[in-house]
């Protein structure tokens, strides 16, 4: 991998000679081996090499980008040579510009694949899908080492090295008894090492357990307001509604339901959103060349800040964040075996499987790996059952948030207890 | 297309290797109300090697276009070797199949970055000055060409190309209570831009429909919840066929314990419903997506997944149609390079009825017509879900009120069962992609059709 930096100063060198203002350029690489699971059994060993070149050009104003996976010289001036001639015939917008200074030598993570400690996972997890849960069938699974090395060069003189290795495990499946299947489950998540059971990482172990007792389910026949625990899975899909809605997409359009919200309160005092540019796994750098900074997005409720890139900075006038990819919600004050205390009447939700919301956050989705909740006790398992509601007002309904998280990497969050959903 | 032949009578082989060179092409250019937001053009290439050996796969994989396939291909084997550590498997024979043959869209030379900039300034500038009362609208223009080569033991030497082109516009409002509404179109086809003959005059009829049903939703009631007659509209059956039945019948899905695996044979849907998979041709045209062998080199063949209401047969890839003992069908397919075939659908659809759609509605006393969807998902149940971005109240078998953003669902084969009204329309459409551990290529399509199932609301 010595020549990355070699590479992304020859492109860049190419693009400024070729008559570019200013330019960025990304040289990355990654190597993989994955022991993969086909139908509870090991089936495949996976070994992929990637690698990708990306420029992103500016010449008065006009800005075009490319990538490619040739990393030939003449490949990267023809390539070079195209990205002008697309430029120059884009609209200038003096919002476009590159980062400046920035300045990261980064390593993290396991550098090297252990095949052995990935086969090693690998058989435990098929020895306890075999022994403690042998309904399920696991569809796919496995366990991987990634190692990705990237170089992040701008005409500015942002110069940022990053290694980055982690470990992933899966497990994805159905249980079935008889004619009857559950839905579709899965757990995983990525760690710097695998030092314990396989399946003591990302609730694979609860995933596969509680699965097995959702094969009988059941509709609820009438409609009802209630209260839902969402499992940190079903938490993402709020989290990741919340990240779009302050990104710069939303922002660039106007249609952001927190355009002119930073400073005032979005959800309940429960909640606090902070980034986690440095989990396993992942750079703590931005797309546009910055080095990620430490985030506090919500606290106590309250927004603290939007995330534009530094186009949609510039463009919208609104404050640059460079906040890198991972999110965790910091935990409660509530046991998890507690959220049901004095519930009336709900569900435990373990995943959303529900259309893109509307753009003013109302939605509605089945809850899936879900069991009734009345009167504080969970019941039995559900199916076809939907709920709707409006994601801000989630936020705002939050009553409870558990201690206990599971940590995926890119994020490590929480159970929350929300009321004001309708039950159909 | 040059000649091509297929061979489907060697037997079956207890091993089996393949290498394939595979190279995508995108072109995306993204314009958010007058801002080029994106302006960005990908080659990503390379090639892979995959073997089968004593019942284990290996499979590597590297960039670029100047790549030792031989080495890849040594490197897969000693991957399958590795494998072993895991204990002897039981010995499978992979069914035998090969098939010989270029094919590649002859379509219209691409357009120019220029061409692409004018387009898009031409459509901001038009919905500018129509709709004034507009808040935001965002056009995107998509190109994507997959081109790739595969060679196989079984003697399979395919080249074989997918390309597909998609513009797409968003147009939001402000809703009464001052709420952003949205609602957005998408015109898809196979080939490149240039293909769509896409142009201001074309689109206008298009753009001037969404600000139409936009202005509706803005006045927009809620649905009520609970099961509800409904109206699919064309392009929201090619979204049942796929999710709902389509990926309950890929047979790698079947072997993880789908509720399909026992019902061959059985009643899954009315009479009037029947559902094909197609490889490459429908009604004497070439589909959008057409696959006459798949990254496996098997000849590809229609897979008539249900007729006239019965389940008659799954999707499969070699490994799968040897486990289940069927005949293979040509589904195994790879997004990119580095991807190892999975079973995946290509042009799904759900064949059109005698029904006219005015009638189908006009015979509803209360219910609605769902007529757009942003996506949906599938489960190993047959429950599906997809949002409706937007439909209408049907009252006394007139249409009403728009109703805001909702979600249907059910059970497939208990939503089929209730289908009693299938129209004589055919929509296909090959936008956005399907998500099964790698994204694919899809299209899909479908009849109106009239049944009952779950709403999202109130």
């Amino acid at each position: 991998m010595n020549n990355l930096q070699a590479t992304a100063e020859g492109a860049l060198a190419m693009m400024l000679e070729q008559g570019f203002t200013e330019a960025q350029v990304g040289a990355s690489r990654a190597e993989q081996d994955e022991v993969y699971i086909g139908h509870n059994q090991a089936s495949m060993l996976r070994s992929t090499e990637e690698q990708k070149l990306a420029l992103s050009g500016i010449i008065d104003g006009r800005r075009a980008s490319t990538e490619l996976s040739d990393f030939d010289k003449e490949g990267i001036a023809a390539a070079v040579e195209g990205l002008y001639a697309d430029a120059l015939l884009a609209p200038s917008d003096e919002a476009n510009a590159v980062s400046s200074a920035e300045s990261l030598d980064y390593v993290d993570g396991p550098q090297e694949r252990n095949l052995d400690l990935l086969t090693d996972k690998v058989a435990e997890l098929l020895e306890f899908r075999e022994s403690q849960t042998p309904l399920i069938t696991m569809d796919e699974g496995g366990a991987s080492h990634r190692r990705t090395e990237s170089r992040i060069l701008t005409s500015g003189g942002t110069n940022i090295s990053t290694r980055v290795g982690s470990y992933s495990l899966l497990a994805f499946g159905t249980a079935t008894e008889g004619d009857q299947s559950s839905s579709l489950a899965y757990a995983g998540g990525s760690c710097r090492n695998l030092d314990s059971h396989a399946t003591s990482y990302f609730g694979i172990d609860e995933m596969l357990r509680t699965t097995e007792r959702q094969i009988h389910t059941r509709p609820i026949e009438d409609k009802f307001q209630g209260e839902v625990v969402l499992e940190p899975s079903a938490v993402s899909d709020l989290l990741s509604w919340l990240i779009t809605q302050l990104s710069d997409m939303q922002l660039l359009s106007g249609s952001s339901v927190f355009q002119s919200s930073v400073g005032e309160l979005i959800a309940a005092d429960l909640l606090s959103v902070s980034s986690r540019f440095d989990g396993p796994g992942l750079a703590p750098v931005t797309g546009d060349g910055f080095v990620a900074k430490p985030v506090n997005l919500v606290e106590r409720g309250c927004l603290q800040t939007l995330l534009p890139s530094l186009y949609g900075s510039r463009k919208t006038g609104i404050e640059h964040c460079p906040s890198g990819a991972g999110w965790q919600v910091a935990a409660g004050a509530t046991a998890r075996n507690e959220l049901c205390a004095g519930l009336d009447r709900g569900a435990w939700v373990g995943r959303l499987s529900m259309g893109r919301p509307a753009a003013n956050g109302d939605f509605s989705g089945v809850i899936k790996g879900s069991f009734e909740i009345v009167d504080g006790q969970l019941g039995d398992a559900l199916a076809e059952v939907m709920i709707s509601g409006n994601m801000a007002d989630m936020l705002r309904n939050i009553v409870a948030v558990s201690a206990e998280t599971i940590d995926t990497g890119s994020e490590d969050l929480p159970w929350l207890r929300i009321a004001g959903l309708n039950f159909s | 297309m040059s000649e091509q032949t297929a061979n489907i009578s060697d037997p079956p082989a207890q091993n089996y290797r393949e290498q394939r060179h595979h190279e995508v092409r995108k072109t995306r250019i993204v314009m958010v109300d007058g801002n080029i937001a994106v302006n960005s053009r990908t080659v990503e290439g390379g090639a892979s090697a995959r073997v089968f050996d004593r019942g284990y796969w290996g499979f590597a994989s590297a960039p670029g276009s100047r790549i030792d396939i031989e080495g890849l291909s040594s490197k897969a084997a000693v991957n399958a070797s590795a494998m072993s550590r895991f204990g002897a498997r039981s010995i499978l024979n992979v069914p035998a199949g090969s098939y010989r043959g270029e094919h590649r869209f002859a379509g219209k030379e691409l357009m120019s970055a220029a061409e692409c900039m004018e387009l898009l300034e031409a459509l901001h500038a038009y919905c500018r000055e129509k709709y004034p009362q507009l808040q935001s609208s965002t056009f995107i223009l998509h190109d994507e060409d997959h081109s790739k080569h595969l060679e196989n033991s079984f003697g399979s030497d395919v080249t074989n190309a997918i390309q597909r082109a998609a513009c797409y516009i968003f147009l939001t409002a402000e809703a009464a209570d001052g709420r952003p509404v949205e609602l957005f179109e998408s015109i898809s086809g196979k080939g490149s831009l240039a293909d769509l003959q896409l142009s201001v005059d074309r689109l206008a009829p298009q753009i001037e429909s969404l600000y139409q049903h936009l202005q509706a939703k803005r006045q927009a009631v809620p649905a009520q919840g609970g099961e509800q007659t409904i109206v699919l509209s064309p392009e929201l059956a090619g979204m049942l066929a796929h999710e709902a039945m389509g990926h309950p019948c890929e047979a790698d899905i079947v072997l993880g314990g789908a509720v399909t695996a026992n019902l061959v044979g059985q009643s899954v849907g009315s009479d009037k419903i029947t559902m094909v998979d197609y490889a490459h041709s429908y009604g004497g045209s070439e589909v959008l997506v057409p696959v006459y062998a798949d990254d496996e080199g098997t000849p590809a063949r229609d897979a008539v997944l249900i007729q006239d209401g019965v389940l008659t047969e799954f999707m499969n890839s070699r490994e799968t149609a040897a486990e289940t003992s069927a005949v293979p069908t040509g589904n195994a397919r790879g997004y990119g390079y580095s991807d190892e075939p999975l079973v995946r659908m290509r042009n799904t659809a759900i064949l059109p009825g005698t029904d006219k759609l005015d009638d189908i509605i006009a015979e509803v006393e209360h219910g609605y017509y769902l007529v757009k969807t942003g996506n949906g998902q599938a489960d190993s149940t047959t429950e599906f879900m997809f949002g409706i971005d937007l439909g209408y109240e049907i009252r006394d078998g007139k249409l009403g009120a728009a109703i805001a953003d909702t979600t249907v669902s059910g059970t497939a084969i208990n939503m089929l069962k209730t289908v009693d009204a299938v129209s004589d329309d055919m929509h296909w459409t090959c936008s956005g992609y399907c998500g099964k551990k790698q994204p694919m290529i899809v299209s899909m399509g479908g009849p109106a059709l009239r049944g009952k199932a779950h709403l999202g609301g109130e």
